[in-house]
């Protein structure tokens, strides 16, 4: 219409709203942060519901403020082409002062982000090396270094729940994940609607529960299926099942297409075109994957058991809930050693595959 | 008697290229026919089309006179058990032996369930050992097939095509990974093929000296259009230059 390629307009619209949030960060942080906690020593909550009196101009809410003033900071870059936007682009020439305003302002943004983090994080070097705290540090190591033995055949009988629980949640994980990968590769998939409307749920699925930590699927299955190992079990699948799934997918979608094409010339059906076109080239790695899985399952057991999904997870956090340390320490030195001997072993497994 | 028959096919894909443009020609039944041209003038398409890898864009091919353009499924799979094809990078599975490779030729004649099983009846695993035979390996049967030369390869790939018993045989540039040598032996397996046991062969070629050897026709394609058609012998230095570009200077295979 006016000439100028749509293209264009676009970047700029995107350009003008990175640089809009950035401004607003900034400002946002400039006075939450640095004013208000670190020079004045008053902390305002991050979201809405601050005291009214903290307003900086009455009756209007700061985020307005963040905004209004970010706006102009994008307006401001969008015309004398100062942008941090395009900064990152690289679309600056090497000593233009527009650059040298872009690059300082990045500066600032980062710097502010990392005393964000500090503060936020309530980092305190005092609360660490303080002579009171130093001796409580003490207490903890020098009991977990005496562990308890008497507990040991327990605490065997708990990591032994935890490696089969981990066994079973990759077990049982690996058909569902290896027949779901199929239906989510992409280079499968493709050809016709129906067939990539079945890839694109089933990945937008396995996203969403791959998003949710085993630890919080834990906490759900202990509310459907009661306290103990089968609640972490299913924790653990749910989570492998999403996991394999899109390794063994990626892994598909890797293979060379070549034998497919030459299967398929033969008039073999479709079942066959996959079973030895794709199936020969993936078997390897997919055993590769679905061992190291089992080795981070054991892990993740181990921890899975805090919130309620048994074995010697569950252990230690009684132990932990009653200060027995000796018992703490004894249970970590055994975590410690069947993890590293599971590591090792997977490790030399997947070693000799390749 | 005619085998083949395409009549202006073409071939647009996705992206807009224009791979095929409005292709006719037709073969017949014993041929040896190679198509030539640069890389990219439409050679691989075009086998593709054939047996219908790639679904062509408009046009018609005719196979014994029945038109196979929109064929489907089951159909299509019969369709193709007639038509063996060969590839330049040979298209084996790697892992598996020799012998298992050349089964792969007979997986739409058998159950599916006895394939995912590995059930083939001995009757095939005889044939495959003949097809092997036929293009001297035999005794490679039972070793990995990465585990051998190209050429050897690319003749394992001839085997598990012969296990279709095919009417005709495509051949994509069957020799562009392979050295001169291995060349012409592999070369020599589809001449015998094509005069002993009379499979009809479309094969895409690179080396004008391999045709004049081994086709009995050849057709030409430049960016998708068939800019040649006649005896090997007919290529001359004008038509050379026409189909290659002005630049191009014509290289032995010796």
């Amino acid at each position: 219409m006016c000439g100028i390629p749509m293209s264009s307009i676009k970047a700029r619209a995107a350009q003008f709203a990175i640089d809009w949030l950035a401004g607003t960060y900034l400002v946002a942080m400039l006075h939450r942060i640095l004013w208000a906690e670190v020079i004045m020593g008053v902390p305002i909550p991050f979201a809405w519901g601050g005291p009214e009196s903290a307003s900086l101009i009455e009756g209007v809410p700061d985020w307005l403020l963040y905004l209004t003033v970010g706006s102009v900071i994008a307006a401001f870059a969008s015309v004398t082409k100062a942008s941090l936007a395009l900064v990152v682009q690289g679309k600056l020439p090497h000593s233009s002062w527009q650059r040298t305003v872009a690059l300082h302002q990045g500066a600032l943004l980062v710097s502010l982000t990392f005393i964000t983090g500090w503060v936020v994080t309530k980092i305190s070097l005092v609360d660490m090396f303080s002579g009171e705290r130093l001796q409580a540090a003490g207490r903890i190591f020098s009991s977990m270094l005496q562990p308890e033995c008497s507990i040991l055949p327990q605490a065997l009988n708990a990591i032994v729940e935890t490696v089969y629980l981990a066994f079973m949640a990759t077990v049982l994980a690996v058909p569902a994940s290896f027949v779901l990968s199929f239906l989510s590769a992409r280079n499968l998939m493709k050809s016709k609607f129906w067939t990539r409307a079945v890839y694109l749920s089933l990945r937008t699925l396995t996203n969403f529960t791959r998003s949710i930590e085993p630890l919080v699927w834990a906490v759900i299955f202990t509310v459907w299926v009661k306290v103990g190992p089968f609640p972490g079990m299913l924790a653990l699948m749910v989570h492998t099942i999403s996991s394999l799934t899109k390794q063994y997918s990626e892994q598909i979608e890797d293979i060379d297409p070549g034998p497919l094409e030459a299967i398929a010339s033969t008039g073999a059906r479709q079942l066959q075109i996959v079973w030895f076109g794709v199936v020969p080239q993936v078997f390897i790695p997919f055993l590769s994957f679905t061992i190291y899985r089992w080795d981070i399952n054991v892990r993740m057991a181990t921890v899975i058991g805090l919130v309620g999904g048994g074995g010697i997870g569950t252990m230690l956090n009684q132990y932990q809930m009653l200060a027995q340390w000796h018992e703490v320490g004894l249970i970590v030195l055994v975590i410690a050693g069947v993890v590293w001997v599971m590591d090792y072993v997977s490790a030399r497994i997947r070693e000799a595959l390749v | 008697m005619t085998i083949l028959e395409v009549r202006n096919l073409s071939k647009v894909y996705p992206n807009g290229t224009q791979a095929l443009k409005s292709v006719t020609f037709s073969v017949e039944k014993g041929e040896f026919l190679a198509v030539i041209g640069l890389s990219g003038s439409g050679k691989s398409t075009l086998l593709r089309c054939i047996n219908r890898l790639i679904e062509p864009t408009s046009g018609t091919i005719l196979f014994e006179g029945q038109d196979v353009t929109h064929i489907k499924g089951e159909e299509l799979r019969r369709y193709r058990q007639k038509i063996g094809m060969i590839f330049q990078q040979f298209n084996l599975i790697g892992r598996y032996s020799v012998l298992h490779n050349v089964l792969m030729g007979s997986l739409g004649s058998i159950r599916t369930i006895d394939s995912l099983l590995g059930r083939f009846p001995a009757s095939l695993r005889q044939l495959a050992l003949q097809n092997l035979e036929i293009v001297g390996i035999a005794d490679k049967a039972h070793v990995r097939a990465d585990s051998l030369s190209g050429g050897q390869q690319q003749r394992v790939a001839i085997a598990r095509a012969l296990m279709q018993e095919p009417l005709m045989l495509l051949a994509d540039e069957p020799v562009a990974s392979l050295d001169p040598a291995t060349s012409h032996s592999v070369m020599r397996y589809l001449g015998y093929i094509n005069r002993e046991i009379g499979t009809t062969i479309i094969c895409n070629l690179h080396f004008l000296s391999l045709v004049r050897e081994y086709a009995t026709r050849v057709i030409a394609l430049k960016e998708g259009e068939v800019v040649f058609e006649g005896a090997p012998t007919d290529i001359t230095e004008e038509w050379f230059r026409h189909i290659y570009g002005d630049e191009a200077v014509e290289v032995e295979i010796q």
